[in-house]
């Protein structure tokens, strides 16, 4: 590529600038998203309740007291915990399920498409749907119980109690697995073929080819993958909605029911906003590594020239 | 040059948000004249719960209304329907927000309080309560959560569905009791008496989202707390915890409960008694007969008043209430809004008269609110006499902004009770843990109560 | 932004697909590709083959079943209750809710996938102040809770409603404006990543003939994007369809989606006799069965684009 033709296309990219293009997403984003965001900080501030919404524009302005009372008086600091932890283990869980998932569909046989749909399927499905069947399953005297019974393991309750913690991990797991599935695939094939001949011809056995030639490829997807199923199990809101209700057992309470029931039950309105903007800072820190990570320009100029 | 288009972009999304407004309907905006209502050409909505049991009477009833209404008045009325609670504490809010919606709103008799706290219902003036046939025409009982008092009402009773427990007359008489007992303790003692084999003494739905709270109430309220007393709350009083050790107790010590009812909905415990699996169904309206007739147990039981003497105790203590049932059943609301509440307060004229009130009962099993229709009604029904007893010896639940969260924290107890419950025993540290974190989540309820 | 089955990212890379690796020769050594040992090959595939299969059957073998024969914790079925899938249109109110989500998520999509492709197109093509952040906010929105923004848009529409004196909430509008903007930054992100994978030759040819941006966007670059489009259209589509948080907030009994209405029936299924597993098993079978087949006949784009795009 010409030094010319180059010098061009900058002059270009900086004349004659189509912006209005940007206005119908840019107006609807400041609409819908930046102003109510905003909105939600400010009522954080507010004494906004069932008896001050209806004018909730005077609602009394006192400062961070609903933050105060979120982090001492409420249960915001448990669901915290809840949520992340189990946003962790999910990811855990899940990581390898999805790697050894995509190891065994890399090479064509038969029926792969069709292992490979069938393998979508638990992430396309609806959450509402999920939650519905697996509260259905799990439900005392359910298929999942009498199937353990009549392999002489009796549980306790799926749907209350600690135990609840740990259903609500294999239903996540379950539906959010194909997830990194599909990443780690999208990054097996990248992997040149000249890579796999090498190291056919040096004869490793399959564990030292993986370990050493493909997963470095897969660091990235990997990472990747970790980063984005944390951020999207710890919004996670219908699953739990739809498994538990309300009031939730307290050991699934996470930390998006949590506000939803300050809200919309209880009408703490202003303890709920300061209770959801906790949430987003939570989300902040593994946002941030991703905003970090991802190259935003990858495939501009550099690149493609 | 490049203004227009995104004018043009912006103009096209909004007719197409326009486009898919649709089909919402809403009420005209013309004020009525006094007199006779004319409401030729307007519109009422009105929000009611979905019947679940009879989803296809309620859709001829709507129409029926509307027609009666139109007749009347010229006006036609229109119906919404919420499903769930949820659902209603959203409409509500949706009114208090934005001053837009339905013109009236049927609400269960304990989301009267939450609903006057917003302050969007009109509260009804002597000269409202005339327009809706005077207050004189309801049965006393069921004004009893229609406001903080007397002079500050906002509801106007609908229907009443009060408590009453349902026995299973065979199973009574083949242990030789001749009549369901009047005291807990003593229906504990023949409910563990009338358990045998998997056949179970009481049909019990912890895992419900309403029936724990209503148990304890009760309990308590006979043993004298009303759980929120002024400005205090008092589910940490000793005669709760009470309440809760008998309520658990009847799995945990009498053992005259189904195991498996710990994760039961009230529908499962119905559907156990129903099949002739328990003896005593408490905690069930006449709205359950519609099940039980068509069932096992259809012409072999029977509905009695749940019992008033509370836990622990022979005869009701000093200070201790009789209730039967909380006041039970649909207030009726006018929202402040509404464009046209001469024509709101003729349409409740209609449906809260005598004939409507008998017709409604007769559709859905329904009690009326209406005195000369609740009257007629019982004269001509023995089997109802103890619902309608029950109806009468009714307590309204407090009437304040903070039930709603009480209520809550009361469910919660069982909720987070019911791990150890399945396991066999509720410890006594164990409960007063829950009771002290419920206690405090009334409390600061009732703090920021105004 | 929203929980549910939102994609990430990763995924936008909706770009030309890039097949398996070229075989390189045709010997019977293709096999040097393969990771792992056929035994254990054949383990993870059959185990997870039924981790994913027996719920799924478990839906359709229960949405057939009695309501007791499913309470007690049957597997297969004793009883067909084909009926079931009839009986839904009516207790379910599953026509309103599937007309409604058709309406307003069919709208998103197309709506949605248009101001996207826009917006990239700018996005990649030209420099300006602020391309940056508006990059990196297109990544962040995403990640916004839905619980946060839930009270805040519910109390803008109902007070712009008030304002202009016509009722917002409760109307498809509504719920059509909510999740086309949600849905934007994802789309523009898959539209971005898209479109950087295309060359610019035929851009620029055009550009020296004189053609303006609009020219360029409608007469070039929307029609080699389809691919691109068709991807941030469904992704659009799945977020509205999924959605039961604004959903359950913003609609009334008419305008209710899908999702709502097996929600609600769900909810209602306490109160009466015992719950009619059979007709939710049928309901969530039919709700989940678009969305199961708009992802299987798109699955060649959606899969194979990861392969260039974003992931690298």
């Amino acid at each position: 590529m010409s030094l010319q033709s180059a010098k061009r296309r900058r002059t270009l990219s900086t004349r004659n600038r189509p912006l209005w293009m940007l206005g119908p997403g840019l107006v609807l984003m400041a609409l819908v998203i930046i102003i109510p965001l905003g909105l939600a900080l400010y009522m954080s501030l507010l004494d906004l309740d069932q008896y001050t919404l209806r004018s909730w524009l005077q609602a009394p302005f006192i400062g961070l007291q609903n933050y105060v009372e979120a982090v001492t008086a409420s249960p915001l600091l448990r669901s915290i915990w809840i949520s992340v932890s189990y946003a962790v283990v999910v990811s855990l869980v899940t990581l390898p399920v999805g790697v050894a998932a995509a190891l065994a569909t890399q090479n064509r046989f038969k029926g792969r498409a069709l292992v490979r749909s069938v393998f979508l399927i638990p992430y396309i499905l609806p959450a509402f749907v999920v939650g519905t069947v697996w509260r259905t399953m799990m439900q005392q005297g359910g298929v999942i119980d009498s199937a353990l019974g009549s392999a002489g393991v009796h549980t306790g309750l799926w749907l209350n109690g600690p135990q609840s913690y740990w259903t609500l991990i294999i239903v996540q797991a379950w539906s959010s697995w194909p997830f990194f599935y599909l990443l780690v695939l999208a990054g097996l094939q990248s992997v040149d073929s000249e890579v796999h001949e090498a190291a056919a011809l040096d004869g490793a056995g399959w564990w030292i080819k993986l370990r050493y030639v493909i997963f470095p490829y897969l660091r990235g997807p990997i990472a990747l993958a970790l980063i984005i199923s944390l951020l999207h199990n710890i919004n996670s809101f219908t699953l739990p909605f739809v498994m538990f209700g309300v009031p939730a057992p307290q050991d699934v309470q996470v930390l998006s029911v949590l506000t939803y029931v300050t809200s919309f039950q209880s009408f703490r309105f202003g303890l709920s906003a300061a209770m959801a903007v906790a949430s987003l800072i939570i989300v902040a820190i593994p946002l941030f590594v991703y905003l970090r990570a991802v190259r935003l320009d990858t495939g501009e100029e550099g690149k493609r020239a | 040059m490049r203004v227009r288009p995104t004018l043009a972009a912006i103009a096209g999304i909004a007719v197409l948000g326009l486009a898919l407004q649709g089909c919402t309907g809403s009420s005209s905006n013309t004020s009525s004249t006094g007199g006779a209502v004319n409401g030729a050409g307007k519109t009422l909505d009105v929000l009611v719960a979905a019947n679940t049991l009879y989803p296809d009477a309620q859709k001829q009833w709507f129409s029926d209304v509307s027609a009666q209404f139109q007749k009347e008045t010229g006006a036609t009325v229109k119906f919404e329907t919420f499903a769930t609670t949820n659902d209603e504490l959203t409409k509500i809010q949706t009114a208090v927000v934005s001053g837009q919606g339905p013109d009236i709103y049927n609400l269960g008799t304990t989301f009267t309080p939450t609903a006057y706290s917003t302050g969007a219902f009109v509260t009804m003036t002597d000269d409202d309560w005339n327009k809706v046939g005077g207050r004189d025409r309801f049965v006393p009982a069921t004004l009893g959560i229609s406001g903080p008092d007397d002079n500050d009402q906002i509801g106007i009773p609908f229907a009443s569905r009060p408590f009453v427990m349902a026995y299973n007359k065979d199973l009574l008489a083949a242990a030789g009791i001749d009549k369901p007992a009047t005291t807990w303790d003593g229906l504990a003692q023949q409910a563990q008496k009338l358990t045998s084999g998997d056949t179970y003494g009481l049909a019990v739905a912890y895992a419900d989202s309403f029936d724990p709270w209503k148990f304890i109430w009760g309990m308590s309220i006979q043993a004298g707390n009303p759980i929120i007393d002024g400005k205090t709350a008092r589910i940490d009083d000793p005669v709760t915890e009470k309440a809760y050790q008998s309520y658990f107790g009847w799995l945990t010590t009498q053992h005259a409960v189904d195991p498996a009812s710990v994760s039961w909905k009230n529908a499962q415990a119905v559907a156990a008694f129903a099949a002739g699996k328990a003896a005593f169904l408490p905690m069930t309206s006449a709205t359950s007969k519609v099940t039980l007739d068509k069932s096992a147990v259809a012409g072999h039981y029977a509905y009695a008043l749940l019992p008033t003497i509370p836990p622990g105790q022979t005869s009701l203590p000093s200070g201790g209430k009789a209730a039967t049932s909380i006041i039970s059943g649909d207030n009726t609301v006018v929202a402040k809004y509404s464009q046209n509440q001469d024509l709101d307060f003729a349409l409740i004229k209609m449906l809260t008269s005598a004939d409507n009130q008998t017709d409604y009962y007769k559709r859905f099993g329904e009690l009326p609110t209406n005195q000369e229709a609740a009257t007629a009604l019982e004269t001509g029904n023995a089997d109802l006499a103890p619902i309608l007893d029950s109806s009468a010896q009714s307590v309204g639940t407090p009437f304040s902004g903070a039930w709603g969260d009480t209520q809550l924290a009361l469910v919660n107890v069982v909720v987070q009770s019911i791990p150890s419950l399945s396991s066999g025993s509720v410890s006594d540290s164990d409960l007063e843990t829950q009771l002290k974190a419920a206690q405090a989540t009334s409390q600061a309820s009732l703090d920021k109560a105004k | 932004m929203t929980q549910s089955v939102l994609a990430p990212p990763a995924i936008a890379a909706a770009t030309p697909r890039v097949g398996s690796p070229a075989r390189v020769s045709v010997r019977r050594n293709d096999d040097v590709t393969r990771l792992l040992p056929r035994p254990l090959l054949v383990v993870i595939i059959v185990v997870l083959l039924a981790v994913v299969l027996i719920p799924v059957l478990y839906i359709f073998f229960a949405s057939v079943n009695s309501d007791t024969g499913v309470a007690s914790g049957q597997f297969f079925p004793t009883e067909f209750h084909l009926d079931n899938y009839l009986l839904i249109w009516n207790t379910v109110d599953l026509g309103t809710g599937l007309v409604n989500s058709v309406i307003v998520c069919g709208a998103v999509a197309v709506v949605c996938a248009f101001v996207a492709v826009g917006s990239a197109y700018v996005l990649v093509r030209f420099v300006f102040r602020g391309r940056a952040t508006y990059l990196r906010a297109l990544l962040g929105l995403q990640s916004i809770p839905g619980t946060l923004m839930l009270l805040p848009v519910f109390v803008l529409f109902a007070s712009v409603g008030t304002a202009l004196g016509v009722p917002i909430i409760g109307t498809r509008g509504a719920l059509f404006v909510t999740y086309l903007t949600f849905a934007l930054p994802f789309s523009t992100w898959v539209m971005v990543t898209y479109l950087r994978g295309l060359p610019r030759e035929l851009e620029e040819a055009a550009r020296i003939d004189g053609a303006s941006s609009w020219r360029i966007l409608t007469r070039i670059v929307v029609p080699l994007s389809w691919p691109g489009i068709v991807v941030s259209a469904i992704f659009a589509f799945l977020l509205g369809w999924n959605d039961v948080l604004f959903a359950s907030v913003l609609t009334n009994s008419d305008t209710r989606t899908a999702a709502v209405a097996l929600q609600v029936f769900g909810a209602t299924q306490e109160g009466g006799a015992i719950p009619l597993y059979g007709q939710m098993m049928a309901a969530s079978l039919v709700c989940a069965l678009p969305v199961v087949v708009l992802y299987l006949v798109f699955q060649r784009y959606l899969v194979g684009g990861l392969t260039a795009g974003g992931v690298k």
